[in-house]
């Protein structure tokens, strides 16, 4: 597929999504976890409504920063970042609850102009007014902070976006990554600091990602596994599987236990508690880690 | 009107400038003004000895200067342009100091002409010293545009607050990639005495320096437009005064043919209107000829053959192969890429990445502005082949993205003994996660995984190198060897027949557990190990 066909489909596809489907209530009852099957947008859809509905986070008047994996130049197919329409979706929901502004950030490895129009997510939310997709690759748009509960990192420059009380979605996308076995929501948190380096240099990459959770604090993850690399990961080339899922909850870590158990990694299955990131990051509390624990909604669209 | 022009020649050449960068469209000949330059295009057709077809548009200079004379100069010419507002800024009010040996020094440029072509025909090309369109682009490149960049991001910085508070969220996280070359400094002394010169002589420069110039007035004198004056005259010498090249002889109804650039100033301050440029045929005359001694001529000519000879004077001239220089995907064979680039910077201007840079004596005299890769600054990135298409002599030769990714520059080497992996068992991934091609993959090796790159993968972008976290020099760098420099053919075919892969399609990344292992057994002396307990079964970051 190329781009250009791509984006037009992508295009089509969000404005069906938008125009389609009546409400469904789900009554009193919530759940940890929704895990929707079907195409990006009605599935990111259909799991915005299972958490309660977007408004349930996003309050009128309320900034968002939206934090998809458009890292790598490469475009939706390498399943190295966040499909675009799973990012506009939420963006366009997010405008729909009142949302002034919706910022699309990332801190991408590749010069950013290359990310940006590769990766699809700024071409997807052009047309959504107020909606900025936007690469930060100068220090300036970060901001140190103190790390209290950090077991290891003690401060840590991040963008300042997510500092001025801006509300935070994290929109990863579900792929292998060979330094910590997975790269979900957890690990793509670093996607927001300055120094992603030293996490390699100087540090215990799975106990950073754990200490940087109790900093950065999602309100909602929504994992984009529409397609996943599951080996070759975090730039690809690798090996793309297709579970057209979309996982979304408040727990960052049950998002991620969850990702990590719907495809074998490098050919092997694995459980949440073996990765060593995530059972850091449950050892910190920040979530709960093993599945069958979890209240999860599941449903096909 | 001649202003008018002139001002608007020096912005489509600014315009165009901008413009050579990555997503260049393959319609725009960003390097046309370079390829107008008659003298760069002789330069590089004698030096590669072959005919360069995107040389051949100087031949529309070459034509049109044949038919009105010698008005490149005043009309065309960006660094003329320079100059004469330069000028007009700095030394409009200044008394000139003047000169006393006039006639000498306009020879000079006649010998510099005969020393560039000489050397060109010694396969040395040198003209890039001094002519005017390579001189600027480079000046341009290496100070105009960083200079540009800093004043646009300092206004950007001062702005944030008042953007912020408006609400202008792109505007308030903008910023422009700040590009960085060596020889900043170097480039900016050489136009920076360009300008000075002006103040002993309006446009020193073109009157006496400059090669291109030479190389025009030696055919302008066919022109058809030439300076006549009536009979009105009353030898004012206002015109003689006035004329920016000292064009006008002795006699003010007199006209050097060669010197004149038709910028008709002289028509302008003329008190007796009695100065006009009608069309004639006539040939020849009294002033029409070069002037040009031939003493001055062998002089010149032994000059052109000595600087060829000194050129070559670099331990690494004749061994090439073994230079550690890496060059720009698609420069051609190193030999002949030294005889066809005209050192103008519009590749280096053009690289997404700033990872181009000239190079000052690492190969020599004769390398000198020549395009190097620096991998540890910036990579070259899979996405972009500006460099080849602004090359406007093709010494890079201008590659679609698929050939571009086969035309290997190097191989990424591991030096085992700095990395953090393999020395201080870190767990460290940047290399292979950065890596465009899969190159770079993990092997079980004494209980951990550890990064080897796979050199019939690599095409030596350098984003490994770059990326590395290691202080100073990079645990991973790119050295030339298995670069592939062709003067024509297919880089596709050529990798393939060396057996070369660079994919960036899915789907080629088998190897990680199956075949690479993890079935390796375990180190015996399990103690030595610091940290982690060596998991022979599992890929990294799973316990």
């Amino acid at each position: 597929m190329t781009r250009r066909k791509f984006l037009k489909a992508a295009t089509a596809g969000v404005a069906l999504g938008l125009v389609g489907g009546p409400s469904i209530s789900f009554g009193k009852e919530e759940y940890d976890l929704a895990v929707i099957s079907g195409e990006p947008v009605a599935a990111t859809k259909k799991a915005l409504e299972a958490m309660g509905g977007i408004s349930r986070f996003v309050r009128k008047g309320q900034q968002v920063v939206l934090k998809p994996n458009m890292s790598f130049s490469r475009t939706p197919e390498f399943a190295t970042t966040t499909h675009p329409l799973v990012v506009a979706t939420v963006a366009h929901a997010c405008i729909e609850a009142g949302a002034p502004q919706v910022l699309v950030l990332d801190h991408t490895l590749q010069r950013a102009e290359l990310c940006l129009e590769r990766a699809g997510i700024h071409e997807a939310c052009k047309n959504i007014p107020k909606v900025y997709v936007l690469a930060l690759q100068e220090r300036k748009f970060f901001r140190e902070i103190k790390i209290p509960q950090g077991k290891i990192l003690e401060r840590i420059e991040v963008v300042k976006e997510i500092l001025d009380g801006h509300i935070l979605i994290n929109i990863p996308v579900a792929k292998s990554h060979s330094a910590t076995g997975v790269s979900l929501g957890m690990k793509g948190l670093m996607g927001l600091i300055w120094d992603r380096e030293s996490f390699h240099s100087q540090y215990n990459i799975n106990q950073a990602i754990a200490d940087l959770g109790t900093v950065i604090k999602p309100v909602l993850t929504i994992l984009d596994a529409t397609r996943a690399l599951v080996s070759g990961g975090p730039g690809g080339p690798g090996e793309v599987m297709k579970p057209n899922l979309i996982i979304a909850g408040t727990d960052p870590v049950a998002v991620d236990s969850y990702g990590v158990s719907i495809v074998p990694w490098y050919g092997q299955n694995f459980k949440g508690r073996q990765v060593e990131h995530l059972l850091a990051a449950y050892q910190k509390g920040l979530g709960k880690i093993d599945i069958d624990q979890l209240k999860v909604f599941r449903e096909k669209v | 009107m001649r202003t008018i022009i002139q001002g608007l020649s020096l912005l489509l050449f600014s315009a165009l400038f901008v413009l050579a960068t990555y997503k260049l469209p393959n319609w725009l000949p960003a390097d046309i003004y370079l390829g107008l330059d008659p003298l760069l295009g002789m330069n590089a057709v004698f030096a590669a000895r072959e005919i360069i077809s995107r040389a051949l548009w100087s031949l529309v200079t070459i034509g049109a200067t044949l038919a009105v004379g010698r008005f490149f100069c005043a009309y065309v010419c960006p660094m003329g342009a320079s100059i004469d507002f330069l000028d007009f800024l700095f030394f409009r009010k200044k008394k000139r100091l003047g000169l006393k040996s006039e006639t000498s020094l306009r020879r000079s440029k006649y010998f510099l002409l005969v020393i560039f072509i000489v050397a060109a025909l010694t396969g040395l090309s040198l003209a890039f010293l001094m002519d005017p369109m390579s001189l600027l682009t480079r000046f341009y490149t290496f100070f105009i545009y960083p200079l540009a960049l800093t004043m646009i991001n300092l206004l950007l910085d001062v702005l944030r607050p008042v953007f912020g508070a408006l609400g202008w969220v792109t505007l308030s996280h903008q910023h422009y990639f700040q590009s960085v070359y060596y020889m900043t400094a170097i480039t900016l002394l050489i136009f920076g005495g360009i300008i000075v010169l002006n103040r002993f002589v309006p446009r020193f420069w073109c009157r006496y320096l400059c090669p291109l110039g030479a190389l025009l007035s030696l055919i302008s004198p066919l022109g058809v437009f030439k300076r006549r004056v009536s009979e009105d005259c009353n030898e004012c010498l206002k015109c003689q005064k006035t004329c920016p090249m000292g064009a006008v002889t002795e006699d003010p109804r007199g006209t050097r043919l060669p010197e004149c650039i038709q910028c008709r100033t002289c028509a302008k301050v003329c008190p007796q209107d009695a100065i006009t440029f009608p069309a004639s045929i006539s040939l020849g005359g009294e002033y029409s000829k070069v002037d040009f001694s031939r003493r001055g001529f062998l002089y010149s000519l032994a000059g052109g053959l000595g600087v060829g000879f000194l050129a070559m004077q670099t331990p690494f001239a004749f061994k090439q192969s073994k230079h550690p220089l890496i060059r720009p995907p698609g420069a051609i064979p190193e030999t002949e890429f030294l005889r066809t680039c005209i050192r103008c910077g519009e590749c280096m201007k053009s690289c997404l990445t700033n990872t181009l840079q000239p190079s000052l004596w690492e190969s020599g005299f004769s390398g000198l502005w020549t395009p190097k890769l620096e991998p540890r600054l910036a990579p070259c990135d899979q996405n972009c082949n500006v460099c080849g298409k602004v090359c406007p002599t093709q010494a890079i030769r201008s590659l679609s993205l698929e050939e571009k990714t086969h035309a290997k520059v190097g191989t990424a080497v591991l030096r085992k003994e700095m990395c953090l992996v393999w020395a201080q068992n870190k767990i460290c991934l940047i290399c292979d996660e950065i890596c465009p091609y899969n190159a770079i993959v993990f092997r079980p090796v004494e209980g951990y995984r550890r990064p080897v790159v796979v050199a019939s993968k690599c095409n030596g972008c350098g984003f490994c190198e770059q990326r590395c976290p290691v202080q100073g020099e990079s645990a991973i760098a790119v050295v030339p060897n298995g670069e592939i420099r062709l003067k024509e053919g297919s880089y596709i075919k050529e990798s393939k027949k060396l057996e070369l892969e660079f994919k960036p399609d899915p789907g080629d990344d088998k190897f990680i557990i199956e075949e690479s292992g993890f079935k390796v057994e375990e180190k015996k002396e399990k103690g030595t190990l610091p940290t982690e307990k060596p998991q022979p079964k599992k890929p990294k970051g799973f316990l």
